[in-house]
C-alpha cells in the first residue's frame, strides 16, 4: 500500500517537475528571443512574434521584426532542440555502453563529420552542389558504419564498441589532418576550425523544422524502449532473461543516437559537454529509471543550451563566442556543485 | 638620393594626380542600378548611405573610393588599415576585428552590405546569408574574386591553377564605384593601380634582373617548417610583376616547407613578411631576420650572406589591393640593395 502510494507520489512529483521545467524551457526560449545586442523593447518583441503567427498586425520596424523572428526565435528553438537531442543521446549511450564517460561523440560521429566537412571545404567534392552540412552528415554516418562494422553490429559488447569508437575517431581525425595538411591553405584550415567549434550562427527556420523532427522521432523511439534500457543496466544476460531482444534494441538505439548526433553536428558543429553532463545531472534529480530520466534530460538539455547560447551572444559585443566554450565554462561550475552536493548527501 | 626614393615618390604622386578632375570621365550612375553579383541580381534605387563592409579588403576599397561618410561600419580586419586610409577609417565605426554577429550588423541599420569572403556572407556562413539582407530589402555584394574561384574549382578560397592577377579586383572597384555613384573615383583608382603595375613592369624590364624570390609568411617557432606564399597566389603575382619567379612551384596557396627544402631552391631574394599579429614566435620581421642570420645552416644561403633580405607587409601576400603596395615595397628595397641596374 505504502509502495503504491510512493509510486503515485513519485509520478506526481515527476509530472510536476516536468511541468515546471517545461515552463522554465519556455521562459528560456522567451529570454533567448528577448535578449540580444540590439536593444528591442519587450512589447515589440512580443508583437513581432504574434505578428508572424498571424494573430496581430502591428506596424513594426522590419529590422526588429526580422531580428526577433528570423534570427533570435529560430535560433533559440534550434538551440533547445540540439540541447535536448545531445542530452538524450548522452543518456542512451551511457546506459547502453554502461560507461559514465560515454557522450554523443563516443562513436566517432564528430570526427567523421569533420572529415566530411573538410572534404567539402578543401577538396571541393560536389563542386558546390552538396552543402557542408550534407557532407558532414555523410561523414558522421560513415564513421558510425565503421564502428558498427568493427564492433560486429554492436554485438561485441560495450568495451569493444567504445574501443571501436576510439579507433574510428582516430582514423577520421587522421584523415582530416591529412586532407588539411596536404591540400588546404591557411584560410581553409581556419574555416574548418571555425566550423568545427560549433555555433548557432547559421541556423534559421528550415534547420529548426529538420532538427525538431529528428529529435522528436528519437525521443519517441527512446521512450518506447525506456523499460528495455532500464534492463540493460543489469547486463545483457539479465536483459535477455527479461525477454528483451537485446541485439535488436541495441542496434536501433545506436542508430537513433547516430542519426541525432549526425544531424546536430552537421548543423551546428561539435558542441561538447552537454551530452556528457546533463544526463548525470538529470540522474541526480530524478534517479536512473529511463522513463523519468529521458524526459528530464530533454528538458534540462534544452534549457541549458538556450541559456548557454544567450551567454555566447551577449558576452562579447558585436561578436559571437563559440558555443562550446560557453557550455564548458557555464557547465563545469554547475556540475561541480551537483557533484559536491551528491557527495555530501551520500 | 633621388633614384632611391623614386618609387615612394611615384606612389605618393600618382593617386592625387589620377584623382584630378582632368582624368575623371566616367558617367554618373543612373538609378535604379541593376547589377549581377555572383549569380544574384541586386538593385539600387540610390547610392547607399549606411554601408557595412565585411572584410578588410572590402573596407579598404570603399575607403580608397572616399566613401567613409557613406559607411556605417566595418568588421574582420586581419591586419592594420593601410596608413594613408587611417584617417578616413577613424570616421567609420569598427564593429569588431573578428567575425561580427548578424544582429550587430543589423543594429547599424545598413542599406548595403559588401563582403570579402563567403564565410562572412554566403550560404554556409555563420555570420549572415544573402537572404538575411535581401528579405529586408538590403542589397548585398560579394567580392567577384571569391565567386570566380569558387565556381571554377569548388574551392572557397581558390587553389588556383592559374596565376592570380588584379582583373577581378578591378571589377570589384569598378562595380562598387558604380553602386556609390563615384565612378570617376573608381576609374581613377583603377587607372592609378594599373599605372603603378605598368611602372613596376617597365622598371624591371629595363633595369631589373631575373630574380628568384621566396615569400616567408611566418613560422610558429624556428624549429618548425615555414609557411610560404605559393606559386599562383598573390606572392606569385608579385614575383612575376618584379620580373622574377617564386621558388615555390607548388599550386598550393600556402605551402609549408622545411628549411632544407627552402635551401634546396637557393632563392635569390628572401622576402620576410611583416605581420601585425603577435601569435607566433616568428611573426615579426626582426625575429625572422635574426633567425636567417644566426641559424648555422640557413645563414649559409647565398641570399643571406649577401644581405638580400627584404621586408614586406604580410597582408600583401593575400590577394587584395595591398598586393600592389607589397610589390612596390619590395622594389624599393631591391633598388637600395643595388639589384636594379
Amino acid at each position: 500500500m505504502s509502495g503504491l502510494k510512493r509510486h503515485f507520489g513519485e509520478q506526481a512529483g515527476l509530472g510536476l517537475f516536468l511541468l515546471l521545467s517545461t515552463a522554465v524551457l519556455m521562459l528560456a526560449i522567451a529570454a533567448g528571443t528577448g535578449i540580444g545586442e540590439m536593444p528591442i523593447p519587450l512589447d515589440t518583441t512580443f508583437f513581432a512574434v504574434t505578428n508572424r503567427l498571424g494573430w496581430t498586425s502591428f506596424a513594426l520596424d522590419p529590422i526588429h521584426q526580422s531580428v526577433i523572428w528570423d534570427y533570435r526565435l529560430s535560433r533559440a528553438l534550434v538551440a533547445a532542440c540540439c540541447g535536448a537531442g545531445l542530452a538524450l543521446c548522452g543518456a542512451i549511450l551511457q546506459s547502453l555502453l554502461r560507461n559514465a564517460l560515454a557522450e554523443p561523440y563516443v562513436l566517432g560521429v564528430s570526427a567523421g563529420a569533420s572529415t566530411g566537412a573538410v572534404a567539402i571545404i578543401v577538396l571541393g567534392f560536389g563542386a558546390g552542389t552538396i552543402t557542408l552540412s550534407a557532407g558532414a552528415f555523410v561523414g558522421a554516418f560513415a564513421s558510425f558504419a565503421f564502428v558498427a562494422l568493427l564492433s560486429d553490429g554492436a554485438r561485441a559488447g560495450a568495451g569493444k564498441t567504445i574501443l571501436a569508437g576510439v579507433a574510428a575517431s582516430q582514423l577520421f581525425n587522421a584523415l582530416t589532418s591529412y586532407i588539411v595538411s596536404t591540400s588546404a591553405n591557411a584560410q581553409q584550415a581556419r574555416d574548418v576550425m571555425f566550423w568545427m567549434l560549433g555555433s548557432f550562427g547559421g541556423v534559421r527556420w528550415p534547420e529548426f523544422q529538420l532538427v525538431l523532427g529528428v529529435v522528436a522521432i528519437g525521443f519517441v523511439v527512446c521512450m518506447y524502449l525506456a523499460k528495455a534500457l532500464d534492463a540493460f543496466a543489469f547486463g545483457d544476460d539479465a536483459a535477455a532473461s527479461l525477454g528483451i531482444p537485446v541485439e535488436a534494441v541495441r542496434v536501433i538505439l545506436f542508430a537513433v543516437t547516430a542519426l541525432l548526433t549526425a544531424t546536430i553536428v552537421s548543423m551546428v558543429g561539435s558542441i561538447g559537454f552537454v551530452g556528457l553532463v546533463v544526463p548525470h545531472a538529470a540522474r541526480f534529480i530524478v534517479g536512473p529509471s529511463h522513463a523519468r530520466l529521458l524526459p528530464t534530460c530533454v528538458v534540462t538539455g534544452g534549457v541549458f543550451m538556450v541559456l548557454a547560447d544567450i551567454v555566447s551572444r551577449v558576452i562579447l559585443p558585436q561578436q559571437v563566442l563559440p558555443i562550446g566554450v560557453v557550455t564548458a565554462l557555464v557547465g563545469v561550475p554547475f556540475f561541480s556543485l551537483i557533484l559536491y552536493r551528491s557527495q555530501r548527501s551520500s | 638620393m633621388f633614384p632611391v626614393k623614386s618609387f615612394s615618390a611615384l606612389c605618393g604622386l600618382m593617386l592625387p594626380l589620377a584623382l584630378s578632375p582632368v582624368s575623371a570621365q566616367a558617367a554618373p550612375t543612373v538609378y535604379p542600378l541593376m547589377l549581377s553579383n555572383c549569380g544574384v541580381e541586386i538593385t539600387f534605387d540610390k547610392a547607399p548611405e549606411h554601408a557595412i563592409a565585411l572584410g578588410q579588403n572590402s573596407a579598404e576599397i570603399m575607403l580608397l573610393l572616399g566613401l567613409e561618410d557613406s559607411m556605417a561600419g566595418t568588421a574582420f580586419w586581419p591586419s592594420k588599415v593601410l596608413p594613408e586610409l587611417a584617417e578616413a577609417n577613424e570616421k567609420v565605426k569598427l564593429l569588431t576585428v573578428e567575425s561580427p554577429s548578424l544582429e550587430g550588423i543589423l543594429a547599424e541599420r545598413p542599406d548595403f552590405v559588401a563582403a570579402q569572403l563567403l564565410n562572412l556572407l554566403g550560404p554556409e556562413s555563420k555570420v549572415a546569408k544573402r537572404e538575411d539582407f535581401s528579405n529586408l530589402g538590403i542589397p548585398s555584394y560579394v567580392s567577384p574574386g571569391v565567386c570566380a574561384t569558387n565556381t571554377a574549382s569548388g574551392d572557397v578560397h581558390g587553389a588556383r591553377d592559374q596565376l592570380w592577377n588584379m582583373d577581378l579586383l578591378y571589377q570589384e572597384i569598378d562595380e562598387l564605384s558604380q553602386i556609390f555613384d563615384v565612378a570617376d573615383r573608381g576609374q581613377a583608382v583603377i587607372a592609378d593601380f594599373k599605372a603603378r603595375e605598368a611602372a613596376l613592369r617597365e622598371k624591371v624590364a629595363s633595369e631589373g634582373q631575373d630574380l628568384s624570390f621566396v615569400f616567408w609568411f611566418s613560422s610558429p617557432t624556428p624549429a618548425d617548417d615555414a609557411y610560404l606564399g605559393g606559386k599562383n597566389g598573390a606572392s606569385g603575382f608579385i614575383a612575376d610583376l618584379l620580373g622574377g619567379t617564386n621558388v615555390m612551384q607548388t599550386e598550393v596557396e600556402w605551402p609549408t616547407v622545411s628549411w632544407e627544402g627552402i635551401m634546396a631552391t637557393n632563392p635569390g631574394v628572401i622576402v620576410v613578411a611583416d605581420l601585425d599579429r603577435d601569435r607566433w614566435e616568428l611573426d615579426k620581421p626582426e625575429a625572422k631576420i635574426a633567425f636567417l642570420k644566426t641559424d648555422p645552416a640557413v645563414s649559409e644561403l647565398e641570399a643571406v650572406k649577401q644581405g638580400r633580405i627584404v621586408v614586406m607587409d604580410g597582408q600583401a601576400m593575400n590577394p587584395t589591393i595591398r598586393t600592389i603596395y607589397g610589390a612596390e615595397q619590395i622594389a624599393e628595397q631591391l633598388e637600395e640593395l643595388g639589384l636594379f641596374k
